[in-house]
């Protein structure tokens, strides 16, 4: 493969050339900056090489695209507020739309909404863009946006995003193409929060889902849960696009099997595959792989509430121990950057890039654990599939922990029920946190006193209260310290040790052009299907 | 391992002797082998199974890693010889467990026959029909995961299967007149099992163990997709060989070796087992 | 006529205990789904899983009754030949496994029609010329061929015909397939890996017992008499054989239908075994019943066959 990159190379770094080179930097000025950056020039130019590729080229219409995710089951559902597998995602993007989505360089950008306003932040106007139809030919109007926010309050839908959904109290429709928004607090996060892929638009009253009747780019043709979905042009389109005619998507579980399917040509697209699966694209002329940081990442949570983690120095002691270097290096493969300790990555605008990650250090672990009075005994660790990487994890913890006289024991558990009945309770446990777009959802989710996800057991008044300031603060300088601080806390005081953000890596035909990383996931952020074509 | 032509020819059908010696042996020879290194494997693996030695992945042979690096860093030699423990240990168990209890059942149901054998037929028969993806995850949800539970949940899909096959031998042979005989000479059902009917299914129960433990040794991989397979930082053979599948396509040493060990246990039990001096299988004649 | 009237009652008899084994096992699966952790509405909900979004959901789902009862008209329904819905997505259950369990089939009767001529014809040969190096050859590749794990086979064909020489598609959509060809390129890769699996065991105890009772009192009678080698196992060795041989070939089938997880991964092909596991995975009661019903009566059909072959084969066990 042509592209291999530095492995402190982010989708983020991908998208600042790409972004250089569309403004019309020339080569000379790209190498400059990306020297600047500390990247070697021979690694430099087949950057380039690949930015470009992404953008020099002019769309082509008509093709089948062929591409595969990594999960699907009987579950599958086009029900967006149900939707909880990537494969649902996608299949959800191509046939719906949301008020707002985010582009690639992390900024909200308007769908179907043409403008959303607020004076105060808690009162919103949307404005909807005038002259969309669904596929059955019904035109959109405002009572098909309250339906569709209102369904995720009401228990019995199932939304995945009940609890983020909740501080709309009041949607209301003004006229035809005007929604008012009023939320519970003022939050002047709104925009982004309806760029999550559950906020999808659904035509009012829709109760049978099977059809996936949206305004989206595609319309739904043949779905098969667990098997395949295969989906046609819109020929109303109210965007430029889509490029293909039509597209399958279906999944393929096993790594192994998903990779060699691109190489033999069988698929377009093998999405999310394993940072070591990337050497077996190397020297293949037909594939290449596009690399996206969006914040997900793999923690090890250890509760504040229970033995051993209620123990002073027991928890800062783990998180000397984790060789996070170990983690990003041999785990993920260079597939990812390592963190340090709190959940808003690098991918996003309000990280704290001062707080630096604990370094690997055996012997002042030792001594904290020392201080706790449990070294030397057998602490019980549960990982589990279900986690990406969270058994190599603890292998690396477990290794690191006999050297300095720990005894970690690690309970594989299966994947199957991990969620329900690991999640959470365990003393000890791996969690697996998908990106969130904004500060804001993550700690509320997350870290606060009455956070359903609170994953060590963190309670803190001042956090809690941080949390309601920064949400009202329309200054950005004062967000921004607000944040930074909340993170200073988290890292050093919550349970949780968040030893590297995963990136995700798809491996694509060279065929698939148009492909670009996108802060809300890999795949373009699940919305592909709409803006790839197929070159002939 | 090819077979050795020392052996004489002329007997077409050895009845007698130790005609196929030779391959036994060097069945015996290498099981024992392994069985040893199970054994001593923790003295004498050259870095702990668990550590990652090398910042490269799937790493070729080399002078400091004998049978290359897996897909984290680590020393495959080291982890083939500790899981060496594992796979020879849970599989001879829980082959010897299955099959000692399918063959006493499945001759019991063939010598009493009636209401006993159909009862006990119908309701293992009913225990297989549980699909054994579900039997393991209840087992560990009941149960948690461990060594033992390991060998019994094995032992426990295994077990109808062997019993309905010595069951089928048996039901022949119990139909033999040399049984009816002994049964007209007023022989205890203890006695009619132990003396005519198990010499005489010993041979196809004998090729039926091999055959299972070789299943047992691979199934014991595809357990710890479930979840209750050996803890890590351990892994069986098949563990070994899965987890590192994908540097098949990179030629990776640490996906061949496992697979080596793996075929040279299976089929030295095999070797073994066929070649089992005659008069063993065949005292009662 | 009163031979016939024998047959017509034990026939009756052998289907009355195939149906009290399906309502022992329709019990034992819901019993074992019941101990697993998580019910369907908090497994669809996965991390989503608050008290309150749980009992909504519960409520929408119609899952407030308890389970127990739930299943008792699941099975009151099947009685009448209705399977039910799927909790997950509200699919009539008869059409999710309808498709599936076809192509199931589909791939298990390719393998049978080659695997089991393939595999009688080995294990025969072998055991008539028994320690020649016709039969160890046999004996050896079959033992190694098995050794070999299902998905490292799965695996290397894969990147043997599909990356390499790019003659066969890496996935199997049968269903797919246009042309006489294209069907036969997407079986291709299956059907090897599956007979690979499954032969070897059919060769090894065909040749077992067909050696078993080339060594009774009786074949060697016949060998004495004078009849052929050949005719010594053909007709006097083999029909005792037949019994364990086709109980032999029953287990091997029935793992066929339910048991081939691996290859269904593998070449994404789609049939119950997966289907099987995303039950159990979502907690859904009625496909997980519905599915273990079908392995079931595939098993007991199978085996009850062999059984029958048994019987028939064997003159002292017919009267």
């Amino acid at each position: 493969m042509s592209n291999k990159k530095p492995t402190n190379w982010t989708g983020r770094d991908d998208a600042r050339v790409e972004n250089a080179i569309r403004r019309g930097a020339s080569r000379r000025d790209l190498l400059k900056m990306l020297a600047a950056s500390g990247v070697a020039v021979g690694a430099g130019s087949s950057l380039l090489m690949s930015a470009s590729r992404a953008v020099a080229n002019t769309p082509v219409f008509g093709g089948h695209m062929k591409a595969a995710g990594w999960s699907s089951s009987t579950a599958d559902t086009l029900d967006p507020a149900k939707a909880s597998l990537s494969t649902d995602y996608v299949r959800c993007c191509a046939i719906y739309n949301r008020l707002t989505f985010l582009d690639e360089f992390g900024q909200v950008q308007m769908e179907l909404a043409d403008s959303i306003e607020s004076a105060d932040a808690k009162t919103w106007t949307v404005k909807l863009k005038s002259g969309v139809t669904f596929h059955d030919g019904k035109p959109f109007t405002a009572a098909d946006v309250v339906f569709s926010l209102n369904r995720h309050l009401d228990p019995a839908v199932g939304s995945k995003v009940n609890s983020i959904a909740k501080q709309m109290a009041a949607i209301k429709a003004v006229d035809d193409l005007t929604v008012e928004i009023e939320l519970e607090e003022s939050n002047a996060d709104l925009p982004t929060i309806l760029s999550l892929h559950h906020f999808m638009i659904v035509a009012d009253g829709t109760t049978d889902f099977s059809k996936g009747i949206g305004t989206g780019a595609f319309m739904m043709e043949t779905f098969e849960p667990g098997v395949k979905s295969i989906a046609v042009k819109n020929p109303n389109y109210f965007k430029d696009g889509p490029y293909l005619d039509s597209f399958e998507y279906f999944a393929i579980t096993d790594n192994n099997a998903r990779v060699n399917a691109v190489l033999s040509g069988d698929i377009d697209m093998a999405a999310s595959i394993k940072g070591r699966s990337r050497r077996m694209l190397e020297g293949q002329d037909q594939v290449y792989s596009s690399v996206t940081s969006s914040g997900n990442y793999t923690n090890l949570n250890i509760r504040l509430d229970m033995e051993p983690g209620a123990k002073e120095g027991f928890i800062e002691g783990m998180k000397y121990l984790i060789n996070r270097e170990a983690i990003e290096k041999s785990v993920l493969r260079g597939m990812a950057t390592v963190g340090n300790d709190q959940p808003v990555s690098a991918a996003n605008r309000y990280h704290n890039s001062e707080l630096a990650p604990k370094a690997y250090d055996p012997e002042k672990a030792k001594a904290l654990f020392e201080k706790s009075g449990l070294l030397g005994q057998t602490v019980p660790i549960v990982a589990s599939d279900a986690a990406t990487a969270s058994v190599d994890m603890a292998t690396v913890v477990q290794q690191a922990g006999a050297k300095i006289g720990m005894n970690f024991d690690v309970q594989r558990v299966p994947s199957d029920g991990y969620w329900s009945k690991y999640w959470l309770k365990a003393p000890i446990h791996f969690g697996n946190i998908n990106p969130r777009p904004t500060p804001d959802i993550l700690f509320s989710l997350l870290y606060t006193q009455d956070a359903k996800w609170n994953e060590s057991q963190f309670k803190s008044e001042k956090f809690d209260k941080m949390l309601i300031e920064a949400r009202g603060a329309l200054n950005e300088d004062l967000r921004k310290d607000i944040y930074w601080d909340m993170q200073e806390m988290i890292a050093n005081q919550a349970g949780t040790v968040i030893p590297a953000y995963l990136s995700n890596v798809d491996a694509l035909s060279t065929k698939v052009k148009g492909l670009r990383p996108n802060p809300l996931g890999g795949q373009m952020g699940y919305a592909f299907a709409e803006y790839v074509w197929l070159d002939a | 391992m090819i077979d050795h032509h020392d052996t004489p020819r002329g007997l077409r059908l050895p009845r007698f002797g130790y005609a196929f010696n030779m391959t036994g042996r060097i069945g015996l020879a290498v099981i024992l082998f392994w069985a040893v290194i199970a054994i001593i494997a923790p003295l004498i693996t050259p870095y702990p199974p668990g550590e990652i030695v090398d910042w490269d992945y799937f790493g070729p042979v080399s002078k400091s890693y004998w049978m290359g690096t897996d897909y984290l860093g680590r020393d495959i030699l080291s982890r083939v010889l500790m899981g060496a423990r594992y796979t020879v240990g849970i599989s001879l168990a829980g082959v010897t467990l299955a099959c000692a209890g399918g063959i006493v059942f499945g001759m019991v149901a063939a010598v009493i026959g009636g209401w006993f054998d159909t009862i006990l037929s119908r309701l293992l028969d009913a225990f297989n029909g549980i699909p054994s993806l579900l039997f393991g995850l209840v087992v560990v949800a009941a149960v948690g995961s461990s060594i033992p539970v390991l060998i019994l949940t094995l032992a426990a899909i295994y077990l109808p299967g062997s019993y309905r096959f010595a069951r089928a031998l048996a039901v022949n042979v119990n139909t033999m007149d040399f049984v009816t005989v002994a049964r007209a000479r007023g022989e205890k059902t203890g006695y009619l099992i132990r003396a005519e009917i198990l010499p005489n299914i010993l041979g196809p129960v004998l090729a039926d163990l091999g055959l299972r433990f070789v299943f047992i040794v691979l199934v014991l991989s595809g357990l710890s997709f479930l979840g209750i397979g050996v803890q890590p930082p351990h892994a069986d053979w098949g563990g070994l060989v899965r987890e590192n599948i994908e540097g098949l396509s990179l030629g990776a040493p640490a996906v061949i070796f496992p697979c080596i060990a793996i075929a040279s246990l299976t089929i030295s039990v095999n070797m073994f087992i066929d070649n089992l001096p005659k008069k063993i299988r065949d005292r009662s004649q | 006529m009163l031979r016939s009237l024998t047959t017509w009652v034990l026939v009756g008899q052998r289907l009355g205990i195939a149906l009290i084994t399906l309502v022992i096992v329709s019990f034992a699966v819901f019993f074992a789904t019941e101990m697993l952790p998580g019910d369907v509405a908090e497994i669809l909900l996965g991390q989503a899983a608050t008290p309150e979004a749980v009992a909504g959901l519960r409520e929408a789902m119609g899952l407030n009754e308890p389970a127990f009862s739930r299943f008792l008209g699941w099975l009151g329904g099947l009685a009448t030949g209705d399977m039910g819905r799927s909790y997950v997505n509200d699919i009539e259950v008869v059409d999710l496994l309808g498709r599936r369990l076809g192509n199931s089939l589909r791939l298990a009767a390719v393998v049978t029609m080659i695997c089991v001529p393939f595999a009688l014809t080995c294990g025969i040969a072998a055991a008539m010329w028994q320690g020649s190096l016709l039969d160890r050859a046999v004996s050896i590749l079959t033992i190694s061929v098995i050794s070999v794990p299902e998905f490292m086979v799965a695996t290397l064909a894969v990147l043997i015909f599909a990356v390499w020489l790019g003659w066969l598609p890496a996935l199997s959509y049968g269903a797919d397939a246009t042309s006489f060809v294209a069907l036969i390129k997407a079986y291709a890769m299956p059907v090897i890996t599956l007979t690979c699996v499954v032969s070897a065991q059919m060769i090894r105890m065909t040749r077992a017992a067909v050696i078993e009772t080339i060594n009774t009192p009786y074949v060697e009678m016949a060998l004495l008499k004078g009849a052929s080698r050949r005719r010594m196992v053909l007709r006097h060795a083999l029909p005792n054989a037949l019994g364990p041989i086709a109980n032999a070939v029953a287990l091997s089938l029935s793992y066929l239908v339910g048991g081939v997880i691996i290859v269904e991964t593998v070449f994404n092909y789609p049939g119950v075994a997966k289907l099987m596991v995303d039950a159990v995975a979502t907690r859904d009661l009625p496909l997980i019943q519905s599915c273990a019903m079908v392995f079931c009566v595939s098993y007991l059909s199978l085996i009850t066959l062999a059984d029958v072959i048994a019987t028939l084969s064997n003159p002292r066990l017919r009267q």
